[in-house]
């Protein structure tokens, strides 16, 4: 009952300190941004007589690229409002007031959790939604799996905000803020040096990254995504040659076993800030 | 005491439960030192939080929190945002807070710090009606005089350590003193004025005579027309919790006359 309170309470503070107004007021402004950019681009594709195919190539790409741009979004918004949900309560002093009352601490974790991985879903389906539907209504393209692509930049966005939502437990709000994504940045190099190291047969390296993306599965995560986007052929062109591959051109999608594994990852970090925050003396 | 931070060693029991107890905690109400409330929302909503996170009946709340802002008087401000209301408005919503419910065991950690002579004057009341209502009120405070009012019982806490505990009037008997004002102090007089010590020094005819408690005063006096001395005043007086803290903190300190 009282992870649900601190649930609302949450979701209350996102609404009223204009954190939803404000983001809404972007997504906004960058749907019809791209929208803008995206229809004078088929305006003049149609006016030179550019066959159907290569219209849904180049939206392909752009699709690819507006989703990369999302997921960073995504990521660096999900560290900077999920580190000082905590860290900034321990800080101002709002956890003691609360603490004391019979609740757990884990209540509080829980309730911040829960309201921050409802807010990042939210904003990762209806935002994508919307931005996938405006380039089908000019382009006539969609990607081949949206809702999938959707539901692995949600999953990186809650991998994200669990993490910065641990180190807020020990760590003031800006340095575990700053930390998260710091890690998120190392992940995404550490996929791109995974790609040039299979196409140079480097185990070393391969094992070192393929590591990185176990200890902190967001990269991986955006390749689930990338893949449901692209169209089959860059995939099967990633597949048979490992030099193509690339963030944007990704061979096979996560494994099912690495699907779990993130599943894990998650639900073990949280049980990490459960106990890091039970842990501190107030 | 409430879970906040670990103890080093040992254990401790509130209303009769380990310290830290979650049930327990629905039993206590809190006043934290240096505290915030979420400054997005108002008074009202404070409390209601405060209500539901404390597991007050949902039908019950209403009638609490109404009982709890009139008991501070906020209810002219009950709606407005605690981001607009001064250090001692806020104070005044903390102390409201940690009476949600009526608990058993109320702490309070420095109430009055950010308070006006109205405001230290209201949360006396509000701590005597607490106090006739059967409620214990735990304050801690460096206000002393604010504690020598108040309290039925006091502990000096030194470093972590109980130095001495007690009534107020526990704490300062035996070390309390007696002012006259005195003619024909001849050596004789002196010597009673000294009781076998050092004779006092007198100030415009004032002589004050230190570890004389109230019962002796008689005494005293009797001694001292005995000894030829026309007795003009006398005034007992007793040392202030303040200046007795003093004393205890810093033995060596000189305490003001």
């Amino acid at each position: 009952m009282s992870v649900l309170t601190i649930a609302s309470l949450t979701l209350r503070e996102a609404a009223r300190r204009r954190v939803l107004a404000a983001v809404g007021a972007l997504t906004v402004l960058a749907v019809l941004l791209t929208a803008w950019g995206m229809g004078k681009l088929a305006e003049t594709m149609h006016a030179r007589g550019e066959p159907a195919a290569e219209l849904a190539a180049t939206f392909s790409i752009l699709v690819l690229l507006l989703a990369y741009m999302f997921s960073v979004v995504l990521g660096v918004g999900a560290a900077f409002v999920a580190a000082p949900s905590i860290a900034a309560d321990i800080d101002s002093g709002v956890v003691l007031a609360i603490l004391p009352r019979p609740i757990r601490r884990s209540d509080l974790v829980f309730g911040k959790w829960l309201s921050l991985v409802l807010l990042a879903a939210a904003f990762t389906f209806v935002a994508g939604a919307i931005e996938l539907a405006v380039v089908r209504a000019i382009s006539g393209y969609a990607p081949p799996h949206p809702a999938v692509a959707l539901t692995f930049l949600a999953a990186e966005t809650v991998v994200l905000l669990t993490l910065a939502l641990m180190l807020g437990t020990r760590l003031p709000s800006i340095a575990a803020g700053i930390s998260a994504v710091v890690l998120f940045g190392l992940a995404w190099v550490g996929g791109i040096a995974q790609s040039i190291a299979l196409a140079l047969h480097n185990e070393s390296v391969i094992r070192a990254t393929t590591a990185l993306s176990l200890l902190l599965p967001t990269d991986a995560l955006w390749r689930g995504a990338a893949y449901a986007l692209e169209p089959a052929a860059v995939a099967a062109a990633a597949l048979t040659d490992v030099r193509s591959e690339s963030p944007f051109a990704v061979g096979s999608p996560p494994p099912a076993a690495f699907e779990w594994w993130a599943v894990g990852w998650v639900i073990a970090v949280l049980a990490a800030a459960v106990i890091s925050f039970q842990r501190r003396d107030l | 005491m409430l879970g906040l931070a670990r103890p080093s060693s040992g254990s401790a029991t509130l209303l009769g439960a380990p310290a830290g107890d979650r049930q327990c905690r629905r039993r206590i109400g809190y006043l934290p030192e240096l505290f915030r409330y979420q400054d997005w929302l108002s008074a009202r909503e404070v409390l209601a939080l405060h209500a539901a996170l404390a597991g007050i009946e949902r039908t019950k709340r209403g009638g609490h929190i109404e009982r709890a802002l009139a008991t501070v008087g906020l209810q002219g401000r009950a709606d407005d945002r605690v981001g607009t209301f001064s250090k001692g408005m806020q104070q005044r919503l903390g102390i409201g807070v940690a009476l949600l419910g009526e608990p058993d065991l109320v702490f309070l950690d420095e109430p009055t710090s950010a308070l006006d002579p109205v405001g230290r004057h209201d949360v006396r009341h509000i701590i005597e009606r607490l106090r006739a209502r059967g409620t214990t009120v735990f304050l801690n405070s460096h206000l002393l005089t604010e504690v020598e009012r108040v309290c039925d019982h006091v502990a000096v806490v030194d470093r972590g350590h109980v130095v001495a505990a007690g009534t107020v009037d526990d704490l300062t008997r035996g070390v309390a003193s007696v002012r006259l004002r005195l003619g024909g102090v001849t050596p004789a007089v002196a010597s009673v004025l000294a009781r076998g010590g050092k004779p006092p020094s007198s100030v415009a005819g004032w002589y004050t005579v230190d570890g004389v408690d109230d019962g002796d005063i008689p005494q005293l006096v009797a001694d001292l027309v005995a000894a030829g001395a026309q007795v003009y005043a006398v005034e007992p007086m007793r040392l202030t919790l303040e200046e007795r803290f003093l004393q205890l903190l810093q033995p060596a300190a000189a305490v003001p006359p």
